[in-house]
C-alpha cells in the first residue's frame, strides 16, 4: 500500500470522481473562457464542474494545492501576501483546471515561466472513473512517466483534471511597463535581461521589466538609449492567437493585410491577431501517435467528445 | 586468471564513468571497451570473475595509450597507471608479447652506440630515398649529430635514447638555458641511455627493471637530474615504486623535469626582447597527468614569448604514447586528429610540447611544434 | 572513424542471426557481439549487476538506429538504448539480453540557432562538451548533472535530469523543444516543435524522463540559456547538519531561488576535499554550496541576504574569490559519488524528495536508520529542492551486508515518502526502485502509465523490465532477467 495520502481518502474528490463516473459522454467546464478552443464539445457531452477552492498554501516550499475550478485569480489573490504566484496566466473568470486543459502561458513567461512547468501533481479521474495520482508533491520529480505534462493542453480529452499541486515563484521587487516606439525588438530582447514580456506591434514595443531595482533601473537606462521610453499600460491582445518560432515575427508587418492587427510576444514566438491565420500542422508521424494515446486512456472516447487536439 | 593486480586498487573503482571523456580511446570510439572503466571492469572479470583472456579482451588492454589522462579526472583516486601496466606485464607473461618489430627496437634502446649508429644509417638512407614513406620515423633524421659537452658538474642532463639520436639539438637548447640560468650542465650519455618507459609500457617488466637500474646505478651522486622528456621523466620520477629499494626511492627524488627546475631560476635569466609568436602549449600526457609540472612549461615560457594559448581539448592525449603510435596506427591516428582540430582551433604560430613523442608525432601531421626550451634558447640568442 | 577496430568479434551462439541481420545492415564496424563488449554493455554505474546484453551496435545516423529497432523486432528481442552508461539506477542496464543501441557516435552539435536559443544535437552528445561549444555565444545547456562531464543529451533526455542549478532554471524537460524520435515499430516521428507551442498533446513532455522505455531520441532540439552576467559562489559551514537546513529553510522562505543550493555533511566533504583540495573546512559538520546569479544588483542583494542568513544561524561564510576557487569548489561537489570509494569500494544511494520544511526531520531519520543497520552514510544532496542523496559506503563482499543495506534503503524511501516526498528527484526509478514504485502510486496510476507506455511502444520492446513493477509492465520481469546464452560463449 502506498505512503502517500491517497486521493481516496478525499470526499471532495470522491464526490468528484463519481460525478463523473465510468460511462457516457463527459466534459468538465471550469470558466468557460476559451471554450470554443478545439472546435468545441459536443453538445450530447453531460457537463460537471469541477471542485473549487484552495487546498494548502505551503509558502516555505513554495508550492499551493488548489482544486481545479479554482479561479486563477483568487489563487493568485491568496498568494499575494506571501510574496509568491504561480506561472498561470488570468484572465477574468479562468480556472487553474481550464488553464491547465488549454496549456498557453501568459505573456510574461520570459519572467513568470510556462505554464505547463509549473504543474507538479494531478489528481483526475480516469476513464473508468478512477481518481488517478499523476506526478507528486515536490518541487522536484521524475518517479514513473509524466502525466501531468500530457495533462497540461490536453483540452481535458485524457482525464478529468480535480486538483493539482503547482509551483509558485517570489513576485518580483519590481515590474514596471514601458513602451518604446520605432525601435527593434530584438534589441529590446537584447539589452533588457529583466524582461519578463516584450510585445511588439509592428512600431511599438512594450517591455514588462521585472527583477531587483537595482537591475530594472539599469536595464531601462540602456532601454533610453534606444529612444523615448514612457511607462504604459500593455496593449489589448487581438482575439487570435498563434504559434511560431521566436525569430519569425521580426517578419511580421503592419501592412499584412491578412494577419490585420498583431502583438506579437518577442523572444516567445507567440502572435495574436485580429484575422485567423493558418496553424501549423502537427509534426509528421504524431497523428497517429496521439490517437493511440487518446485511445489508451480514453478508449470509449467519452471525454469531451468532438474536441480536436493537435491533428486528431 | 590471476593478473597480479591489487584488489583494493580495483575495488577503488565504483564505475561513476568520470574517466570517459578523459581517455582519448573513448574519445574517438565512443565504446565501453576502449574507456578506463571498461578496461577496468575487464581486469575484475578475468581476475575475479574467471572470464577468458579473450583476443577481444587483450584488445581492450593493448589500446590503452597509457597516457593517464584518466588519474585526474577519478574522484577515487584509481591507480590506473599502475593496473594497467601491471596487466600488460601479465599479458607478456601469458604469451601475448608485443610485435617482433618493437620488441626489437625495444632492445635496440638499451644499446646507445648501436642506436646511434642505426638511426645515422637510416638517416643517409633517407637521403638516399630508401626509406619508405609512412614509417614513423622524422622526416629527416640527423645523420650527425653535435658534440653535447659537459660545461660543469652542478646539474645532470638526462639525454636518453631515441631523443639523443633524433633531437640533440633539443638537448643543446635545453644546456644552454641552463647554463643561462648559472649553471654547469653535465648531459648523462651512454651509460645512463634509456629510462626503460618503453619497455614498461609494453609489458616488459624484466627489462623496465634492469633499464632503471642502471640508469640509477650510472648516476649515482648526489646530483639533481634534469629531463627534457616528460614521458623519460614521469618514468624515472617513479623508479622508487618501480625498483622498490631505498636507492632508487633517492634517485627518484633527485628527478625534476627540466621546466620545473627552471622555473624556479627564471628570475635568474636574462631580459630579451619576446620572440613575436603566438604560442599554444600542448602539455605531454606524463607532464600533465603524472608529473604535474605542465603549468612550468607556461611560467618558463612567458616571458620570451608573445602570447601563449591553451588548446581547448582538456588536455587529451596527441595519440603518439611513446610506441603507441607504431602499435597502435589506426586509434592513433584517431587521437591525433582531435590534436590537430585543437590546434588548428587556436590558429597559433607554433605549438610547443616537453617531450620528444609527441613532438615528432605532431610534426608528422604538419604541425609545427617546437620544444619549449628551443625557444627560450632562440629568445636568448636573438 | 571506427575503422578495423571494431572488427575483432566473434559472433555469439545464440545471436548469430541476429547478430548477422545488424552487420548487413550497418556494416561490421558498428556491430559487436563479444562477450567484452556485452559485458561492459551490461551494467551501469549503479550497483545493478542483474543485466545481459545482447549485441552492441554503434549507429550513427537515424536510419541505422530504425534498422537495428527493425531488426530486434524481427528476432524478438528487446532494444535498449545506452549513452554514456552513467546512469544510477540501472535503466541502461539491458535485460533479456536486449540489443543494445549505443548513441555515443551520433555526437555532432548539429546546428546553433543563436537568434531563436536553440540547437539541434545528436543524443549522444556529451552535456558539458555542449555547453563548452556554445561558450562563445554566451548560451549554455541549463540541466547540469553532476555526471555531466560524461553523461549525455540523450540519457539526460531518457532521465529527465536535473543537476544542482535545476533549482533556478528548472530540470531537462523545460530545456528541451523537440525531438526526432524512432520508435518501436521502427518509424520516426518528430514530437514538440521550435513553435512557442506545438500542437496537439504534449507528446515530447510525456517521452521525457521515459527511460528509453517509449522510444529512442535520435535528434534533440535543446533550449539554450543565456549566461548569467554575475554569479557569486558561497561557502557556508555550520557546525551542525540542524543549522544547515534550517538555513536552506530561511533562503527559500525569504523568496530567494539562488542558481543552486547544496549541501554536504562532514564526511562527504573529507571525501571530496581529499580529492579536489578546494579548501573546503573539515572542521564543519556541515556545507552548504550556493550559487547566487543574474544581474549584478540581484547578484548582491541576494548574497548579502544569504550572508546574513547564514551568520544568524551561526554559519561562517566564504565567498569565491574568482572564477577559478569557484570551478574547484564546484568540481568538489560534482566529483562526491565517485570519491565515496575513498571510504569504501561499493556504494548504493538513493534520491527521494522531501518538503524543504522536513530535511531536519528526515535527515535525521536516516541517521537514525543507518545507525540501528550499523551502516555508514554520506550525505551529499540539492538541499535547494529537498533532493536526497543519502549514500551508503559498503563493502559488499561482507557476508549479509548488501541485504542490510538494501533493507536500509527502504527504510529510507519510507520515510521520505512519510514525509510528503516522492521515490526519486532526478536519477529516475530503472530496476532499482522499480518495485518501490507500489509505495507511492496506485495500481490505477501504474495502469495509466502502463497505458501510455503502450501507446508509444505496443510490442513493449523498447528496455523493457523498468519503472513499472509487474503486473504492470508488460514483459514478464523474470523472465527478462535470464540471459540468453553465455557471455563469452
Amino acid at each position: 500500500m502506498g505512503l502517500i495520502r491517497s486521493p481516496e481518502s478525499d470526499p471532495i474528490l470522491v464526490d468528484f470522481a463519481s460525478e463523473i463516473g465510468s460511462v457516457g459522454p463527459v466534459v468538465v467546464r471550469g470558466g468557460g473562457t476559451h471554450w470554443d478552443l478545439g472546435g468545441g464539445s459536443d453538445p450530447a457531452a453531460r457537463e460537471v464542474r469541477p471542485p473549487e477552492g484552495i487546498v494548502g498554501i505551503r509558502a516555505e516550499e513554495m508550492t499551493v494545492e488548489a482544486r481545479a475550478g479554482t479561479l486563477v485569480s483568487e489563487l493568485h489573490e491568496a498568494l499575494r501576501p506571501f510574496g509568491q504566484r504561480t506561472s498561470l496566466p488570468e484572465s477574468p473568470g479562468s480556472t487553474v483546471g481550464g488553464t491547465l486543459a488549454v496549456g498557453w502561458s501568459g505573456i510574461a513567461r520570459l519572467g513568470r515561466g510556462q505554464t505547463r512547468d509549473s504543474v507538479l501533481q494531478v489528481h483526475y479521474v480516469s476513464a473508468e472513473g478512477r481518481l488517478i495520482t499523476a506526478g507528486g508533491p515536490t518541487v522536484k520529480n521524475v518517479s514513473g512517466f509524466d502525466m501531468c505534462r500530457l495533462l497540461v493542453g490536453s483540452l481535458g480529452t485524457l482525464g478529468c483534471m480535480a486538483d493539482m499541486i503547482l509551483r509558485t515563484r517570489p513576485i518580483p521587487e519590481v515590474e514596471v511597463w514601458h513602451r518604446v516606439v520605432d525601435v527593434d525588438p530584438a534589441e529590446v530582447l537584447r539589452r533588457c535581461r529583466t524582461s519578463a514580456s516584450i510585445l511588439w506591434d509592428g512600431r511599438s514595443t512594450w517591455v514588462l521589466s521585472a527583477g531587483y531595482r537595482a537591475d530594472v533601473d539599469s536595464d531601462l537606462r540602456a532601454l533610453s538609449e534606444l529612444g523615448s521610453l514612457r511607462p504604459d499600460h500593455p496593449p489589448d491582445l487581438p482575439p487570435i492567437r498563434w504559434s511560431r518560432r521566436p525569430s519569425d515575427l521580426f517578419d511580421m508587418s503592419r501592412a499584412d493585410a491578412a494577419v490585420g492587427r498583431f502583438v506579437a510576444e518577442i523572444g516567445v514566438g507567440v502572435v495574436h491577431t485580429e484575422n485567423p491565420v493558418e496553424p501549423s500542422p502537427p509534426s509528421p508521424g504524431t497523428v497517429a501517435l496521439q490517437r493511440r494515446i487518446k485511445d489508451a486512456l480514453d478508449p470509449t472516447g467519452r471525454f469531451n467528445p468532438g474536441r480536436r487536439v493537435g491533428g486528431i | 586468471m590471476d593478473l597480479g593486480l591489487d584488489r583494493s586498487e580495483l575495488d577503488a573503482c565504483v564505475s561513476c564513468g568520470l574517466c570517459l571523456p578523459y581517455c582519448p580511446t573513448y574519445r574517438v570510439t565512443g565504446a565501453d571497451i576502449y574507456s578506463p572503466r571498461g578496461r577496468i571492469a575487464l581486469m575484475r572479470a578475468v581476475q575475479e570473475g574467471g572470464a577468458p583472456l579473450t583476443d577481444e579482451v587483450v584488445d581492450s588492454f593493448e589500446t590503452c595509450v597509457q597516457c593517464r589522462g584518466c588519474e585526474p579526472a577519478c574522484p577515487s583516486g584509481v591507480p590506473f597507471g599502475h593496473l594497467i601496466e601491471s596487466t600488460r606485464e601479465s599479458l607478456v607473461e601469458h604469451g601475448h608479447r608485443p610485435p617482433l618489430r618493437l620488441r626489437v627496437a625495444l632492445h635496440a634502446l638499451g644499446h646507445h652506440s648501436l642506436l646511434l649508429a642505426g638511426s645515422s644509417g637510416i638517416a643517409v638512407a633517407q637521403r638516399l630515398h630508401l626509406v619508405p614513406k609512412g614509417l614513423p620515423l622524422p622526416a629527416k633524421l640527423p645523420v650527425r649529430r653535435s658534440r653535447l659537452d659537459a660545461s660543469g658538474d652542478d646539474v645532470y642532463l638526462f639525454t636518453g635514447c631515441v631523443m639523443d639520436a633524433w633531437q640533440r639539438d633539443v638537448h643543446a637548447a635545453v644546456k644552454r638555458v641552463i647554463e643561462a640560468c648559472g649553471f654547469g650542465v653535465s648531459p648523462t650519455g651512454g651509460d645512463a641511455a634509456c629510462c626503460g618507459a618503453l619497455h614498461q609500457h609494453a609489458g616488459l617488466g624484466d627489462d623496465a627493471r634492469a633499464q632503471a637500474q642502471r640508469v640509477v646505478d650510472s648516476l649515482g651522486d648526489t646530483k639533481v637530474v634534469l629531463v627534457d622528456s616528460a614521458g623519460c621523466g614521469a618514468a624515472m620520477k617513479d623508479y622508487g615504486r618501480l625498483l622498490g629499494t631505498a636507492e632508487a626511492r633517492a634517485f627518484s627524488e633527485r628527478v625534476f623535469d627540466v621546466h620545473e627546475f627552471v622555473a624556479g631560476h627564471v628570475d635568474g635569466l636574462p631580459g630579451v626582447e619576446p620572440l613575436d609568436l603566438r604560442v599554444a602549449v600542448q602539455d605531454p600526457c606524463h607532464l600533465r597527468h603524472v608529473q604535474k609540472a605542465h603549468m612550468a612549461v607556461r611560467s618558463v615560457l612567458k616571458p620570451f614569448v608573445r602570447e601563449i594559448v591553451e588548446l581547448d581539448d582538456e588536455g587529451l592525449c596527441c595519440g603518439a604514447g611513446g610506441a603507441y603510435s607504431v602499435v597502435q596506427p589506426e586509434l592513433s591516428h584517431l587521437i591525433r586528429d582531435r590534436k590537430t582540430a585543437a590546434v588548428e582551433e587556436v590558429a597559433a604560430d607554433v605549438v610547443v610540447s616537453a617531450n620528444p613523442g609527441c613532438l615528432l608525432y605532431m610534426r608528422q601531421a604538419g604541425v609545427v611544434v617546437a620544444h619549449p626550451m628551443e625557444l627560450v634558447a632562440r629568445a636568448l640568442d636573438a | 572513424m571506427f575503422g578495423t577496430r571494431l572488427r575483432k568479434t566473434r559472433p555469439h551462439a545464440g545471436d548469430d542471426r541476429c547478430v548477422a541481420d545488424l552487420v548487413a545492415a550497418l556494416g561490421v564496424e558498428r556491430v559487436r557481439s563479444d562477450g567484452a563488449a556485452r559485458l561492459l554493455a551490461s551494467t551501469d554505474a549503479s550497483i545493478f549487476r542483474g543485466g545481459a546484453a545482447g549485441p552492441v551496435c554503434f549507429p550513427d545516423s537515424t536510419p541505422q538506429v530504425q534498422a537495428c529497432v527493425r531488426i530486434a523486432a524481427v528476432h524478438r528481442r528487446p532494444v535498449v538504448a545506452r549513452g554514456a552508461g552513467s546512469g544510477l539506477t540501472g535503466a541502461a542496464a539491458p535485460l533479456g539480453s536486449a540489443v543494445v543501441v549505443s548513441t555515443t557516435r551520433m555526437n555532432r552539435v548539429l546546428e546553433v540557432d543563436v537568434e531563436n536559443r536553440t540547437a539541434w544535437v545528436g543524443p549522444g552528445v556529451i552535456n558539458l562538451d555542449l555547453t563548452h561549444h556554445l561558450g562563445p555565444h554566451g548560451l549554455h545547456f541549463a540541466p547540469d548533472p553532476s555526471s555531466q562531464q560524461v553523461c549525455t543529451i540523450g540519457g539526460n533526455v531518457a532521465n529527465n535530469s536535473g543537476g544542482p542549478h535545476c533549482l533556478a532554471y528548472g530540470v531537462t524537460s523545460a530545456h528541451i523543444l523537440a525531438m526526432e524520435v524512432v520508435l518501436s515499430d521502427g518509424e520516426v516521428v518528430m514530437l514538440g516543435g521550435l513553435d512557442a507551442e506545438p500542437a496537439g498533446y504534449d507528446l515530447r513532455g510525456a517521452f521525457i524522463g521515459s527511460e528509453g522505455m517509449f522510444g529512442i531520441a535520435t535528434r534533440i532540439a535543446v533550449r539554450l540559456t543565456p549566461d548569467p552576467p554575475a554569479v557569486r559562489t558561497l561557502l557556508l559551514s555550520f557546525a551542525d547538519v540542524d543549522s544547515a537546513a534550517a538555513t536552506v529553510g530561511a533562503i527559500i522562505a525569504a523568496g530567494l531561488v539562488p542558481a543552486a543550493v547544496e549541501m554536504m555533511d562532514r564526511r562527504c566533504v573529507e571525501a571530496v576535499e581529499d580529492f579536489v583540495h578546494a579548501g573546503y573546512p573539515r572542521d564543519a559538520e556541515a556545507v552548504l554550496l550556493i550559487d547566487v546569479d543574474g544581474m549584478a544588483g540581484g547578484v548582491e542583494a541576494q548574497a548579502t541576504k544569504v550572508d546574513e542568513i547564514a551568520r544568524g544561524l551561526g554559519g561562517r561564510v566564504r565567498v569565491a574569490a574568482d572564477e577559478e576557487e569557484r570551478q574547484l569548489l564546484w568540481k568538489g561537489r560534482k566529483s562526491a559519488f565517485g570519491a565515496i570509494a575513498r571510504i569504501k569500494p561499493d556504494y548504493y544511494l538513493h534520491d527521494t524528495v522531501v518538503p524543504r520544511g522536513k530535511l531536519v526531520e528526515v535527515l535525521r531519520a536516516i541517521h537514525e536508520i543507518v545507525d540501528r543497520h550499523g551502516l555508514l552514510v554520506l550525505n551529499v544532496f540539492h538541499a535547494g529542492d529537498g533532493n536526497l542523496h543519502p549514500i551508503i559506503a559498503y563493502d559488499s563482499r561482507q557476508p549479509g551486508m548488501s541485504e542490510k543495506v538494501r533493507e536500509a534503503g527502504r527504510e529510507i524511501i519510507e520515510v521520505s515518502l512519510a514525509a510528503g516526498g516522492v521515490l526519486s528527484g532526478e536519477h529516475g526509478i530503472g530496476v532499482e526502485k522499480r518495485d518501490f514504485m507500489p509505495l507511492m502510486f496506485s495500481d490505477d496510476d501504474l495502469d495509466q502509465q502502463a497505458r501510455l507506455r503502450g501507446a508509444f511502444d505496443g510490442l513493449c520492446m523498447m528496455n523493457p523490465g523498468k519503472v513499472l513493477p509487474s503486473p504492470h509492465s508488460c514483459s514478464d520481469i523474470t523472465e527478462l532477467t535470464e540471459a540468453k546464452g553465455d557471455l563469452w560463449g
